[in-house]
């Protein structure tokens, strides 16, 4: 297969990005021309991505090491595109954030595509730096005083982190004069204090992305101001970008050398997951609580690196799907519960079973995959990264695993009582959209598929994730 | 094949429920609720051997279900105790309510026939649903703190199983052996010593939780207490039994060692719940207590049953519990109807109601005197089967359970004699009517062949039994 035909979801989308521009600069400013060209664009990624994915598949090292195109970097694609849609779905009724909506969009889940295939640190930093300077404008595009702060406070700390993370590459450029992921496990031998802290600094920006305690302050504050559609962006697309990245980084790069990294990633785990879901447990504003959700399955994920096995790296992927079509649920209910204001609160919620059951029954079934009930795919990913921290021989992270899925459990359920309560008769029924609908319907099904049988996932991943020198 | 049609009918028929009118979902739930009884009479004549198929192989999980003498009328009980439920509740609760009772009942019928342990997990926590919804909705005051301890306190105990559940199968891969959660299977593997206690502790504690034994039965008196009559029943006497077969059914064919090693401890445990609850019971003003506590002092008398770790105690366990689910059951359901006339649960509140409504006084009498252990009726056979296990070996325990059934004769007495006998003080009720008689009546009667013919379940559950009795042999522990 040639190098073009490997990279081209990522060259659709950036000729949809360039389409979509001047689609603007020549028929004027057209937000749902935007959106159709930023679906399509999208869409006939995820096909190209889709069918380049087979069992046979050689990684494919380009660009000197830059790029590696491999079953891991597809269905890391399949993914973001998959929250790439999403948001354009959700945004599609919202004229006031203008044309640039879909274009940024695009450019930030290519930014995230990007994350996914890169093979050195150069490559790396481009994914973080194209995935977040989008979002960063895309989150203040909100005109009140809580989308303002939103965009400013993730721009500046952002940018810092971006800082740490450029320092950190360098620092790991001196140490071992080399750039490439590859490389990095034979020269990564002898621990020298500039290796050690360029390591530790990368580690750093990357976990700022992921939102991992403690670097997770910006999150919900950021998850609240921002556009409902942006704030599920960043929930599932950015996440998948950065654990892609992670998984990446450490299993090619430091593969021979676990010890260093290993233990101090399952603290680190063990303290988010119980971090994340405890600040969850009070929450009243929906996006908040999201957030602190966010955290704490950022926590999840890292369980599946930290064990620091095939299991792992499969279980972390296969915990990314459902997570990611619980966001997609959770945040289509809340745009279209929302209606016009900006903020949800749980008692927002409250009568929406009497009014719209349907509508109720689906967030049901999300918020129950959050909290990780059988019969849904959250389920399953959990079992999953059960196993393999067991077949790791670390019963604490297991342990991690349940206090964290407990503590959850609370923030989840109060929501979903809401649901129940009497309605308040000043507040407007929702109102169904066929967008939202649509998310909405494959969110569930995705849930429920992926609870009931997740058999062919399972393989997908197994077959995506086959880095023969893990164990 | 016919364990999987009882299933997806429960399952079929829940779905349709939801997409009934609502005044008509009543009828529906109880038609449907027939069929399933029909399915499971089929199958008490063909019992056949189940279903068996790869559902992920890349984790050797298999959708494997199966009927035999242990699960076979833990199966009858729950659909006999769905249909009562669903024919005791009112038509205006609606069709979500009567989906969420034949989802119960299709979670509870894949707990009681699932033989590989994920399956089994995915039912034992697809069953903690229904309940959580049924009592946000459709209970008392308290009922959404109810459902939040129902919830919370059961799935403590059951993640903690899961770890242990994953924590067998990946010993049993260890050095060499396939990843499998087939029950059957992991019952040879060989634990580290220092392993054993936790993986024990997680099972224990996720069973002792949804039984409920003592001490963990902190969110029983919110749940009884604050659940419609119908749901109560299902709790008391469907639910309570998936906790003690879980023991039965995983715990003594993986565990038996850790159980004659622990056995004296366990008993001391079981006893006094058995002891606590009778003193709670007699000391309660509420009826719907009194009952709820009953059921926890029944529960440790069956708890100590299996503990005394002999074919006979085991039997009596399992004869019981069947026999108790019936009983507790159409207690709640004869206190659900009383409470709905009176409006009120207060037993100093009632007097001499046996003279307005003589026909529900002769029920709630035949339903007391049954879980009191009348002979003549199931639960003296429970109790005489557990009783004499204990004999042989833990002379003193049995000495305190025969105590405890004088107490229990005190306690279900004094609360029949306070509500129906007494001064007529002109208190009028209605009685019962002739539709609720109509499925009152077959209740009953199941209750007295029970009583008089209980070799009907033995007969079937010894040979299971045996089968379980010859792995504990193979595993060295004597019986």
């Amino acid at each position: 297969m040639s190098s073009f035909h490997l990279m081209l979801p990522e060259y659709l989308v950036v000729g949809f990005v360039l389409l979509a521009l001047l689609g603007n600069m020549l028929v004027g400013n057209r937000f749902r021309l935007a959106s159709w060209l930023g679906l399509i664009g999208l869409l006939s990624s995820f096909v190209a991505s889709a069918s380049i994915w087979s069992h046979s598949l050689q990684p494919q090292v380009m660009i000197s090491g830059g790029v590696v195109v491999d079953n891991y970097s597809l269905l890391v694609n399949l993914f973001v595109l998959l929250a790439g849609i999403g948001a354009i779905l959700l945004g599609w009724g919202e004229r006031r954030w203008g044309q640039e909506f879909p274009v940024l969009t695009m450019i930030s889940v290519l930014g995230m595509m990007i994350l996914g295939l890169a093979g050195n640190t150069i490559v790396l930093f481009l994914g973080i730096e194209v995935l977040s300077l989008p979002l960063y404008i895309l989150s203040a595009s909100e005109h009140t005083t809580a989308g303002g702060e939103a965009g400013l406070k993730y721009l500046l700390l952002g940018a810092f982190s971006s800082g740490i993370l450029l320092f950190g590459l360098a620092l790991l450029y001196g140490a071992l004069g080399s750039l490439s992921f590859i490389r990095f496990a034979s020269l990564a031998n002898t621990t020298s204090p500039l290796l050690w802290a360029g390591f530790t600094l990368t580690l750093a920006g990357i976990f700022f992305k992921l939102g991992i305690v403690p670097f997770h302050m910006w999150v919900p504050d950021v998850y609240e101001g921002s556009p409902s559609a942006v704030t599920q962006l960043m929930a599932f697309g950015t996440k998948v970008g950065a654990a892609a990245i992670l998984l990446r980084f450490l299993d090619w790069g430091f593969y021979l050398s676990p010890q260093w990294w290993g233990p101090a990633l399952g603290y680190l785990a063990v303290l988010t997951m119980i971090v994340g879901n405890l600040l969850a447990l009070p929450q009243t504003d929906l996006k908040r609580l999201l957030g602190y959700s966010g955290i704490g399955h950022a926590g999840f994920l890292l369980v599946g690196v930290a064990t620091h096995n095939l299991d792992g790296a499969r279980a972390m992927l296969f915990y990314l799907l459902p997570y990611g079509f619980a966001v997609l649920g959770a945040f289509a209910v809340l745009i279209l519960v929302a209606g016009n204001q900006d903020t949800v609160t749980i008692s927002d919620l409250k009568g929406l079973a009497g009014r719209r059951p349907l509508m109720a029954a689906f967030f049901i079934i999300v918020m129950l995959s959050f909290a990780g009930i059988p019969l849904t795919g959250g389920f399953v990913g959990k079992f999953y990264l059960l196993q393999a921290a067991l077949f790791a021989n670390q019963p604490g992270l297991a342990i991690g695993l349940v206090v964290g899925t407990l503590l959850g459990l609370g923030a989840y359920l109060r929501p979903v009582q809401a649901l129940f309560s009497v309605a308040d008769e000043s507040r407007a029924t929702p109102v169904w959209t066929v967008s939202g609908a649509v998310v909405l319907i494959v969110a569930v099904i995705g849930t429920i598929g992926l609870g009931v049988y997740p058999t062919p996932v399972v393989h997908l991943v197994n077959q995506s994730a086959n880095f023969f020198w893990l164990h | 094949m016919l364990v999987v049609w009882l299933l997806a009918v429960a399952l079929a028929g829940s779905l349709i429920t939801l997409f009934m009118p609502q005044q008509s979902a009543k009828v529906a739930a109880g038609i449907i609720g027939a069929i399933i009884i029909g399915v499971y009479v089929a199958l008490l004549m063909h019992p056949g051997q189940g279903v068996n198929v790869r559902w992920i192989p890349a984790w050797g999980i298999r959708f494997h279900l199966g009927s035999d003498g242990l699960s076979l009328f833990l199966l009858g009980l729950t659909v006999v105790m769905t249909e009562i439920a669903i024919l005791a509740s009112k038509a205006e609760w609606g069709r979500t309510y009567y989906f969420w009772i034949l989802f119960l009942e299709f979670g509870s019928l894949g707990l009681f026939s699932a033989l590989d342990l994920f399956l089994f997990y995915i039912f034992w926590e697809v069953v903690l649903i229904p309940i959580f919804f049924l009592l946000t909705s459709w209970s008392g005051p308290k009922g959404r703190r109810a459902a939040m301890k129902w919830l919370i306190m059961n799935l403590f105990g059951s993640l903690f199983m899961l770890i242990g559940i994953v924590a067998v199968a990946v010993i049993h891969t260890q050095p060499a052996g396939p990843l499998t959660f087939e029950i059957s299977q992991l019952v040879n593997i060989h634990m580290d010593a220092r392993v054993t206690p936790w993986v024990f502790a997680a099972f224990f504690l996720a069973f002792a939780i949804k039984a409920p034994l003592w001490p963990f039965h902190g969110w029983m008196p919110d749940a009884y207490g604050e659940a419609p009559a119908p749901v109560t029943g299902l709790l008391a006497g469907v639910m309570s039994k998936a906790g003690i077969y879980g023991f039965l059914r995983i715990m003594l064919p993986l565990f038996f060692p850790e159980f004659v090693q622990y056995q004296t401890g366990l008993l001391i445990l079981a006893v006094i719940g058995l002891v606590y609850g009778a003193f709670m019971a007699l000391r309660q003003t509420d009826m719907k207590m009194v009952t709820a506590y009953a059921s926890l002092s029944h529960l440790g008398m069956i708890a100590l049953g299996i503990f005394s770790l002999t074919r006979v105690g085991i039997l009596g366990a399992t004869f019981q519990m069947v026999a108790h689910g019936l009983m507790v059951g159409g207690l709640f359901i004869i206190l659900g109807l009383l409470e709905q006339r009176t409006g009120s649960r207060d037993i100093a509140a009632m007097h001499g109601l046996n003279a307005s409504a003589p026909r529900m006084a002769a029920y709630f009498l035949f339903f007391a005197l049954a879980t009191l252990g009348l002979p003549g009726l199931p639960g003296f056979v429970g109790e005489y089967l557990i009783i004499q296990g204990l004999v042989a070996h833990e002379v003193v325990f049995a000495v305190i359970a025969v105590i405890v059934l004088v107490m229990a004769a005190w306690y279900m007495l004094r609360v029949f004699q306070g509500i129906m006998q007494g001064p007529d003080k002109g208190q009028k009720i209605l009685d019962l009517k002739a539709g609720q008689v109509w499925w009152i009546v077959p209740l009953a009667g199941l209750v007295l062949l029970l009583g008089v013919w209980p070799n009907g379940i033995t007969a079937h559950a010894v040979p299971s039994l045996y089968h379980a009795v010859h792995l504990l042999a193979a595993k060295g522990g004597g019986v």
